[in-house]
């Protein structure tokens, strides 16, 4: 069992498929697999050298090796050098919690010797009076008492410290006067001697606990750098160690033999073989099994690198079944345009694109540097957009005196100054367009659903999706006969047939009759879904409203800032006027670079959801199980 | 009398019809982005409690629910169109 557990461990192709004991008459005899020994060892050693990472902050992923090392050497290391180190660590790590809580002891002493350090009394002349009261504290200014005492008063920055005695009879006298004069009693603290002796002391002792404080934490940061590679290693071994060991407990087992099932990619499967009839000399039995439908294999994306990021998107769903088409690729290019169309700002598109240059430096694992790549493509589609709106910070585009017009569509508001120069957005060419868009994708997607349908169950699943797609385009037709839109087909001049009827009218008639015949075909109750076609048509209307919620905060910005803060005060200066132009290049910054992240995190999420919603629903279901192979890819360990 | 007064009032004042036509359909634009946005906020007030509970519960499922949590933002889109189109 071992050796073939190193042969599969090690060719790193095989995903296994967990063994579940079931009452059936043929698994009955099969059980669970019992851990191999050492299992419990590498645990241990394993969750020793996890709190030895733990204490250090390191982790496995943000270590970089600079040189794999044998695994014997990294064997020795576990046995030898680690108890010591952990020793060590375990000291100094309860010599910090003991200097830390001295330090906080000798702390609280300092500051309630501090009022009375500037006093040259010694403490034992605070105390043991037979027949004189002692009032010690704090006080905001200097009190006459009307009565027999002695007082000193000692001024100082963090409140006036007054130490009063005064014989006892006149104490309740004394007392209520000092509480009508806001004075906070200190208690005396324990002591011999001037209280500028003890004080002294316990800051010697409070700047050398301080001291061994730094030292020890200096040694755990001294021990981290150099012990952080030899930790991951260690790690690395054990992980690999336990997972081998622990294996069985994935398998079938009977009391002579063991079953192991799983999925191998179709290209490795003879190098395994081989592998693992040579090192068990053909002891194993090993058969190829048909593909079963109720056990769907494992996947594994298989993506060009520039759809490889948006794998992150669609995981995020749910990973593509074995039998679905994989989307990822079909979003890597539709969620940027939808981005961009959403945030189509050139000033906003530049600051992301460099953000996520910035952030690349920070961020060294695959997923975030996927969710970089996305940000990136996203921003440079917003780029391009803001440049066909004609949009940089929520102004237009200008070159000195030429303005540079929107190729696509106004977004261009009327606030504030440049109102009328932008003629206001162009709001019913942007419904239309953003309708249009809907239509295609959804279109798209029954496409690709019928695509799906027919791989499952042939011509006859077709149908239905065939059948949304000209409800759809019926119910358009129509719309089209009967009211002009901009944008659209105008077919309302075409001459009528019969019963008032153009011929479109009739197609359209025609599609939709034909459309809901053909749903019907797969289920009559899924005509309910009917009101979502129109309903996800319109929900494509968020691509421009979200983008013009955008629009409006970047122009409100500019107005309140440039127009009301910064312009009229540049034509008459003044004191106040210059204040306020510095609080207008405030705000106009830091307006604009919350709109960035509102519009990130609205662009970003919205056109998210309309892949998920309005898309994916028409096609996509997912929940394929993850291919996750057998072993582990080595980075600080060789064999 | 000033009852009368006021069931006799005409305008005829073409300018004054115009901005009051106008306020109108204002005063509807902002009806239909309010009522759909606490509408939308509403909905997803408790599919957003879910949510998160969910979610703490099982870390996959996070994909799923954020779908569900943005699916009512359609009602105030569609509030947002009407206005729009009332507007414009």
């Amino acid at each position: 069992m071992q050796t073939i557990i190193q042969q599969l461990y090690s060719y790193r192709v095989f995903h296994v498929k967990n063994f579940v004991a079931s009452e059936s008459e043929e698994s009955k005899e099969l059980a669970i697999g019992m851990p191999l020994s050492g299992a419990t060892e590498a645990s241990a050693k394993l969750i020793k050298v996890r709190s030895l990472e733990s204490t250090f902050k390191v982790k496995l992923d943000e270590v970089v090796p600079t040189r794999r090392k044998p695994i014997k050497e990294v064997q020795e290391i576990i046995d030898k050098n680690l108890p010591a180190i952990e020793q060590e660590v375990e000291e100094l790590l309860q010599r910090k919690t003991h200097s830390e809580a001295t330090f906080k002891e000798v702390d609280q002493h300092i500051k309630e010797l501090a009022p009375f350090a500037d006093v040259p009394i010694p403490f034992e002349m605070y105390r043991g009076y037979a027949s004189i009261a002692v009032f010690t504290g704090k006080v905001s200014r200097d009190i006459e008492i009307p009565f027999p005492h002695e007082k000193v008063f000692s001024p100082s920055k963090e409140g006036n410290f007054l130490a009063l005695f005064t014989p006892l009879e006149f104490r309740d006298a004394v007392q209520k006067m000092l509480d009508k004069s806001n004075f906070i009693p200190l208690p005396i603290p324990k002591g011999e001697g001037l209280p500028k002796e003890s004080y002294d002391r316990a800051i010697q002792q409070s700047v050398s606990l301080q001291r061994d404080i730094n030292q020890v934490e200096k040694r755990l940061t001294d021990l981290k750098d150099q012990q952080r590679e030899v930790l991951a290693a260690c790690e690395e071994l054990l992980m690999s160690e336990v997972e081998q060991t622990e294996a069985p407990l994935r398998f079938a087992m009977t009391d002579q033999a063991f079953i192991v099932e799983g999925w191998v990619p179709e290209s490795e499967v003879e190098r395994l073989k081989a592998g693992i009839s040579l090192s068990t000399a053909g002891k194993a039995l090993i058969k190829e099994m048909p593909e079963d439908e109720h056990y769907l294999p494992p996947v594994e994306y298989d993506n060009v690198p520039f759809a490889q990021p948006t794998q992150l998107i669609v995981d995020t769903y749910s990973r593509p079944r074995y039998d679905e088409l994989d989307p990822t690729l079909i979003v890597a290019i539709i969620f940027p345009i939808f981005f961009g169309i959403i945030l189509g700002d050139v000033g906003y598109g530049a600051i992301l694109l460099v953000t996520s240059y910035i952030l690349r430096r920070f961020i060294t694992f695959r997923e975030g540097r996927w969710l970089l790549d996305t940000l990136r493509n996203a921003s440079i589609s917003s780029i391009v957009f803001g440049i066909l709106f004609s949009e940089v910070f929520g102004f237009e585009i200008r070159f000195g005196e030429m303005i540079w017009h929107p190729i696509l569509f106004a977004r261009h508001l009327n606030i504030g100054a440049g109102a009328a120069e932008g003629g206001g957005p162009n709001i019913t060419g942007l419904l239309l367009f953003a309708f249009w868009i809907g239509i295609l994708q959804i279109t798209f997607g029954r496409l690709l659903s019928s695509v799906n349908h027919y791989r499952h169950h042939g011509v006859r699943g077709a149908i239905p999706q065939f059948g949304w797609i000209s409800v759809m385009w019926g119910i358009l037709v129509i719309l089209w006969s009967m009211f002009p839109f901009p944008l659209m087909p105008n077919l309302q001049g075409l001459p009528s047939l019969a019963l008032g009827l153009s011929i479109s009218s009739m197609l359209g008639v025609a599609l939709l009759i034909g459309g809901i015949l053909a749903i019907v075909t797969e289920s009559a109750l899924e005509l309910v879904e009917i009101p979502t076609i129109i309903s996800h048509t319109v929900s494509y209307a968020r691509l421009i409203a979200v983008g013009l919620s955008s629009v409006a905060i970047a122009m409100v910005i500019n107005f309140i800032t440039i127009g009301m803060m910064i312009e009229p005060n540049l034509e008459h200066p003044s004191v106040v006027g210059i204040v306020l132009i510095i609080a207008g290049i405030v705000v106009f910054i830091g307006g604009h670079f919350g709109n960035t992240a509102l519009g990130l995190i609205g662009g970003g999420l919205q056109s998210l959801r309309l892949q998920y919603v309005e898309f994916f629903t028409k096609f996509y279901k997912g929940g394929g199980e993850k291919y996750n192979p057998f072993g582990m890819v080595k980075r600080f360990t060789e064999d | 009398m000033a009852i009368e007064n006021l069931t006799t009032l005409q305008i005829t004042d073409p300018a004054v019809l115009k901005a009051a036509a106008w306020g109108m359909r204002a005063i509807a634009a902002a009806i239909a982005i309010s009522a759909t946005g606490f509408a939308a906020a509403w909905a997803e007030l408790s599919i957003g409690s879910a949510a998160v509970g969910a979610t703490a519960e099982n870390k996959d499922v996070f994909g799923m629910v954020l779908l569900l949590t943005v699916i009512p933002e359609t009602i105030v889109i569609f509030g947002l169109v009407v206005a729009l189109l009332l507007l414009f």
